[in-house]
């Protein structure tokens, strides 16, 4: 198969023009071609959420989404949640003050999926957070922190 | 004894050694900006994907890629047909056989899952399907898939893990009260959240090597050895590491494939281990099993210990997961043995998982105290203080540090201990069953030179340079708070450079040595910085402190001034400015004085100059003491850790917000290891059955609870030049035989092979 397909990406705001195989994910797309890097690929089979993205503000694995599925939705990624003058989201934030994190590797994921969660509002309670915040895998440990910094962000928004 | 100061957070000391700086890459990382190994963007990448073997055990006869070959986008096809021309590199320790070909895709398959194929295509997806086509011919030989094998055998003694003192068999027939029983534990995984692999590229004969890396400089020299090039030719990148847990220690053969397709293609290649191929790429912990004996006085007094253990290693090296690591210094005991042996099977060779040794060696000595325990109707926490060890037994040394009674004590009041009814099933919320347990746990302080360099600006700014690796642990945040501390400055007025082959050596970041050994360097070098600081502003015909009088000067707030608080005070910028200079560059290690070129680079990319624990005066450990509750459902037999405390003993903390996370990282895959993680092998044919982790489980935010850390170490000088123990390692170790005992005295009954899952409860 050499034949490839033409889309037009909203991500971030930004309208991204690129030529892929029809058989690109959405992951592989930001990756690979757009440079947007933030977005994690662990597994590439939809287990460890280090793929986690908005589409149209709903929480997607890129790595089960097909590039061409996503045209003329809007894309959020890691790289499109802080201010447009740098300043961090407060579940970034939160991140940092926590501790939320160690190799940094599923926390993209991880934010995308709290910020998700929140806005879904199943940040309700730590028990709660554990449940809708356990499609991210994370090795290094550091849960009880994520279910802080997640606790933290939606005092923060309400 | 002197108390480590504890300092609060949100203060100007949170910058300082011992604080707690929030972390000092934090901003990159949470905003998708730190760039691991597979995101450099390299201009006219090609794509190579890996072909693993579907025998166990065999030969490839042949390898037909005609089909492969006609793809669309495919470069090139690697097998075991083409001779890549490289050389076996060194092992570990720097000892290399003399011109062994080394071939990466062999033609001898040893294990189900080995590399045997490569295909290179202009995208990764026209190489994914490419691969598929390859036809392949196996001639498949007997083989042995797991320990569980029949077949599998004894195996092969470990001579030099032999250990015995007193005289254990006797001292055990003489016991009025003894236990016996077998633990064994299953092939565990790493499972770091970023997958293996590398991106790679030649400049005639210089190569740089983008890859997750432990070990900057050990890693590099792989790649000189096999292509034969200088060192000072390869560069191995690694400035962020989405985990490693012991993985990533070493250059692995898909590696040696990628930077041979690169050379022969002319163009850069990256390689994407995928998620199941991990599992079989590298080696994850032996599966283990281990018989312990334990003889003692009717009053709890232990009088003999024998200890039998036994683990998985490959058909083609040897790997020893030392089943007996703890056993020989949790206790005080006087007649003591322990033996090792490995059982080569078809598996790729294990490797070091965190806490190698000390894990599976704690999981058996700890619940074997418990069963003791319960023999001698004792409080598991009373027998253990009561067989408390003085000194090391092994070595015949004293401990550096060993506050194990207060990590005992300490966490048993935070824990509530006292309130526990002995009785198994004796304490329940309805069809609930509620079960404590405890387990110890120690590793080694091992210790390795470093080498750091210090750079003071024109303008003021302090840089930080190393090799060192930073995987999560801290290693940007500490240094800069060694910086910082040093000179006076904020964190903020500090830049940390690391994970650079380029960079000076540093110890690897694993076996928890890296801390202590690098800051060592780091320390020493700010140092020597200041002082030639300090020199030349008491000295410099144009500095304004000349004149003072003084015979120092004081590093603080940011500013440089006479001790005495009287006279100018200058900015370093102010400082650098009067000076005339525009940089301060200063180099230091901690070898000794006067060594070698060639001993620098052995230090820096082989084990040969690590030091062990007792190598010393002392025997210097880092301890714990885990106390678990579980809640197990009567009915369905299911297991759920719902609340831990536990207290280390690692020495000083520099950064006690980073510790806290390591240590309940550490805790978290301890109870992966307790109630989940499994590699399940078929036994027909060798193949892992669940090499992804939607099989394989590791915990998720669900499965854990609440868990509280306690420090109640004290600075341990001999231990490191400013006083930390090991941090990293020790956190899981104990955390499943507390998690054991927890089940056995919710439910009385003792599951002995992990995982303990629902159907070993039912």
């Amino acid at each position: 198969m050499t034949r490839t397909i033409h889309l037009s990406l909203d991500i971030n705001g930004r309208r991204h023009e690129l030529d892929v195989e029809p058989r690109v994910t959405l992951l592989d797309a930001l990756r690979e071609e757009l440079a947007l890097t933030g977005t994690k690929k662990g597994c590439d089979q939809g287990q460890c959420g280090a793929c986690t993205c908005h589409v149209d503000g709903k929480r997607v694995l890129s790595c089960l989404t097909l590039a061409a599925q996503v045209e003329g939705r809007q894309i959020t990624t890691i790289e499109g949640i802080a201010a447009e003058n740098g300043d961090l989201h407060p579940v970034q934030a939160a991140f940092i003050e926590n501790d939320a994190f160690q190799c940094g590797y599923c926390t993209p994921g991880q934010i995308m999926s709290a910020v998700a969660c929140i806005r879904e509002g199943h940040a309700g309670s730590d028990e709660e957070i554990r449940e809708y915040m356990s499609g991210n895998l994370c090795r290094c440990g550091a849960y009880n922190s994520i279910v802080a910094a997640v606790r933290e962000a939606a005092e923060a928004v309400r | 004894m002197t108390i480590m100061e504890t300092r609060k957070h949100g203060d100007a000391s949170d910058g300082m050694i011992g604080g707690r700086q929030t972390r000092f890459e934090g901003q990159l990382k949470v905003t998708g900006a730190a760039t691991y190994a597979l995101e450099y963007p390299v201009e006219g990448l090609a794509h190579a994907v890996l072909v693993q073997s579907t025998i166990p055990a065999g030969q490839v006869v042949s390898i037909d890629t005609s089909k492969a070959l006609e793809a669309p986008g495919v470069l090139l096809v690697l097998t075991p047909e083409d001779d890549l021309g490289l050389t076996t590199a060194s092992d570990w320790h720097g000892n290399r056989p003399e011109n062994q070909p080394y071939h990466p895709l062999p033609r001898e398959v040893r294990f189900n899952g080995e590399s045997i194929a490569t295909v290179i295509a202009e995208t990764r997806e026209q190489a994914v399907e490419a691969a598929k086509l390859l036809d392949i011919v196996y001639a498949e030989a007997p083989s042995v898939a797991s320990l569980d094998d029949p077949n599998a055998g004894e195996g092969k003694a470990v001579d030099m893990l032999n250990v015995a003192w007193g005289d254990a068999e006797a001292a055990l027939a003489a016991a009025p009260v003894m236990i016996e029983a077998e633990y064994s534990t299953p092939r565990e995984y790493h499972v770091a959240m970023e997958p293996h692999g590398l991106t790679v590229k030649w400049d005639g004969d210089q190569l740089t090597v983008w890859e997750p890396s432990q070990w900057s400089h050990g890693m590099a020299r792989s790649y000189a050895e096999w292509f034969a090039i200088p060192y000072e030719n390869v560069r191995l990148i690694s400035p962020f590491i989405g985990g490693g847990f012991g993985s990533k220690g070493a250059a692995l053969a898909y590696s040696a494939v990628a930077a041979f397709a690169a050379r022969k293609l002319g163009r850069p290649v990256k390689l994407a281990v995928t998620r199941p191929q991990n599992f079989t790429s590298y080696g994850g912990r032996a599966a283990t099993r281990q018989t312990i004996r334990l003889g003692a006085t009717e009053d709890g007094v232990l009088q003999a210990i024998v200890h039998r253990g036994a683990s998985e290693t490959s058909t083609y090296a040897d790997w020893p997961e030392q089943t007996g690591a703890a056993t020989s210094i949790l206790y005080k005991v006087e007649n003591f043995s322990s033996q090792h042996r490995i059982v080569p099977v078809n598996t790729v060779t294990p490797g070091a998982l965190r806490g190698p040794g000390k894990n599976p060696s704690a999981y058996g000595i700890e619940c074997a105290m418990d069963e003791l325990a319960w023999k001698l109707g004792m409080d598991p926490l009373d027998l253990r203080l009561k067989n408390y060890a003085d000194r090391d037994y092994q070595s015949g040394k004293p401990w550096s540090t060993r506050r194990l009674r207060e990590a005992l004590m300490e966490g048993a009041e935070a824990f509530g201990w006292s309130k526990r009814s002995h009785q198994p099933r004796s304490m329940r919320e309805g069809r609930t069953l509620i079960g404590w347990g405890i387990g110890c746990g120690t590793f080694p302080v091992i210790q390795a030179p470093s080498e750091a360099m210090i750079r003071i600006l024109g303008n003021g700014r302090v840089e930080v340079v190393s090799g060192a690796i930073d995987m999560g642990q801290g290693t940007y945040t500490i240094l800069a708070q060694t910086a910082a501390d040093v000179f006076g400055v904020p964190v903020s007025q500090v830049d940390v450079k690391l994970g650079d082959s380029r960079l000076p050596g540093s110890a690897i970041a694993g076996g928890s040595m890296l801390a202590g050994s690098i800051l060592g360097a780091v320390h020493k070098a700010a140092t020597a910085a200041r002082d030639e600081l300090i020199g030349l502003a008491l000295s410099d015909a144009n500095s304004p402190l000349r004149d003072t009088g003084a015979n120092t000067l004081t590093f603080g707030d940011g500013r440089i001034s006479v001790s005495r608080g009287e006279g100018p005070s200058l900015t370093l910028p102010e400082l650098m400015a009067a000076l005339g200079r525009d940089e301060l560059e200063i180099r230091r290690n901690t070898l000794p004085d006067g060594a070698t070129a060639q001993e620098h680079h052995q230090a820096w990319t082989t084990m040969a100059k690590v030091r062990g624990p007792t190598m010393g005066d002392y025997s210097m450990h880092s301890w714990c003491a885990h106390f678990a509750e579980v809640r197990v459902d009567e009915d369905f037999g299911t297991v759920r850790v719902s609340r831990m405390v536990s207290a280390f003993d690692c020495g000083r903390l520099y950064n006690p917000r980073l510790v806290e996370s390591q240590w309940r990282g550490g805790i978290i895959m301890g109870i992966g290891q307790a109630l989940l993680e499994e590699g399940l092998v078929d036994q027909r044919n060798g193949r892992m059955m669940n090499s992804n982790v939607g099989d394989y489980l590791v915990p998720t935010n669900s499965d854990i609870p609440d868990i509280q850390v306690i420090s109640v170490g004290v600075p341990d000088f001999n231990a490191s030049a400013l006083g930390g123990k090991g941090v990293g390692e020790v956190g899981i170790v104990g955390v499943a035989p507390a998690i054991a005992n927890a089940v056995f005295h919710a439910t009385g009954k003792r599951v002995r092979d992990l995982p303990i899952t629902l159907e070993k409860l039912i």
